[in-house]
């Protein structure tokens, strides 16, 4: 029984199931500013950097490693389909770091190269990073977007 | 027990165990005909190919079942072992342990009623599709007639996770290796003709209709053809996803041992 509550208690603070960042989008977004995070000066190369080796609308099905299909983020709408999925899985925030991604499902191997095999340890984000996801996210999924993936 | 009832029996719990599990059961739940108090094991193997909105691939899997009765009351439990293709991604791995329990309410000459309760432990893992991620609690009714070579028979029952799920969330069906709705009311109907020699054909459907939570209505139908010898049954059946998608098709082939 003592073991059955400590493992409880290793899963229950290991953060290990999604929950959401609850990062909230300061009101006005202030987008005109140099420091605001957007699809060009951050989402672009956070999703370059750790998550388009899988998830690309490139890749056909059986070169995913098993990301799911239509969550692809090589382009902005890709990631705002599926925003909450994204915040809850890899973002950090007031209420929950969320580390499953990338890596989760893969015992932290990812691909080297898009479509790749699992022939490396996956490259972490910095706490700064997750962080700025989720606040990019928040701030992202309000703007309006014409279709082209980008920001009016 | 009559063999009659011991039909309906037989091919209610497996159709009940259809709905709720992947049709793993029903031939390890009766002992031989007339014996008040029997113990089955059986092997099943299971192949298929799945396409669903997000995840695409094929599994294979290997599910040992045991299986318990003595008159009216049987109990049992299975646990498969998998290996599964996710989009790219192989992976094995067991499924949910599946336990249950059942009465038999009523049983006349022609009719047998009864209840069943199912349990999922959450022992497969959820994000490969080999597991649910929550306890199940799945009680069910279920009904069987009988005249002659035929036997008709229908179930329904109530499946819900134990868990606390936001209403407006869409939380589909999972796992992939047994598809069901958090929230589902199940059904199951069939019908079985005894065709002489041991063998007997059975058609069916079995679906879920998601309530209380979001989810996705779900039907699949199925054809079988069984044959029994001494203490031995086999069966092989063909699965189809009509409705939904629980899977494109899925073959099963079937083989119990009563004791």
């Amino acid at each position: 029984m003592y073991r059955i509550v400590i493992l409880f208690a290793l899963v229950a603070c290991s953060g290990a199931s999604p929950t959401p960042t609850g990062t909230e989008c300061a009101d006005p977004d202030p987008i005109t500013g140099t420091t605001t995070l957007t699809w060009d000066n951050f989402g672009h190369d956070f999703m370059f950097e750790y998550c388009t080796n899988c998830h690309s609308s490139d890749l056909p099905n059986s070169k995913r490693n098993g990301a799911p299909i239509y969550h692809d983020f090589n382009t902005l709408l890709g990631v705002l389909e599926v925003a909450d999925h994204v915040d809850e899985q890899t973002g950090w925030g007031p209420k929950a770091e969320n580390n499953f991604m990338p890596g989760g499902g893969t015992n932290g191997r990812c691909p080297s190269v898009p479509g790749g095999s699992l022939d490396e340890d996956c490259p972490e984000p910095t706490a700064e990073e997750r962080t700025n996801l989720a606040q990019w996210l928040a701030c992202e999924r309000l703007r309006s977007h014409d279709g082209s993936g980008s920001a009016n | 027990m009559r063999m009659a009832s011991r039909i309906g029996v037989v091919v209610a719990l497996g159709l009940i165990a259809s709905a709720a599990h992947a049709d793993h059961h029903g031939m390890a739940m009766m002992g031989e005909a007339d014996e008040p108090t029997a113990f089955d094991a059986s092997v099943d193997l299971v192949a298929a190919s799945y396409n669903t909105l997000t995840e695409a691939g094929d599994y294979e899997g290997v599910l040992p079942a045991v299986g318990w009765r003595h008159g009216r009351y049987g109990v049992g439990a299975s646990l498969g072992l998998y290996r599964i293709m996710l989009n790219g991604l192989g992976e094995h791995g067991i499924g949910d342990l599946m336990i249950h329990a059942d009465a038999m309410v009523y049983s006349h000459e022609h009719i047998t009623t009864g209840v069943m309760m199912m349990v999922s432990v959450p022992t497969g893992e959820e994000i490969y599709g080999l597991g649910m991620g929550h306890t199940m609690l799945m009680p069910s009714l279920y009904g069987a007639w009988s005249a002659g070579r035929v036997t008709v028979n229908a179930s329904a029952g109530f499946s819900r996770a134990i868990a606390q799920m936001e209403a407006g969330h869409d939380h589909g069906v999972w796992p992939l290796v047994d598809p069901m709705n958090m929230s589902e009311i199940a059904w199951s109907a069939g019908c079985d003709v005894a065709l002489g020699r041991g063998v007997h054909g059975t058609v069916r459907a079995a679906g879920g209709i998601p309530v209380a939570l979001m989810g996705h209505e779900r039907v699949i139908g199925a054809a079988r053809a069984g044959w029994g010898s001494g203490r031995v049954d086999t069966a092989l059946e063909v699965q189809a996803g009509l409705v939904g998608d629980p899977f494109t098709i899925r073959g099963l082939v079937e083989t119990a041992l009563h004791f």
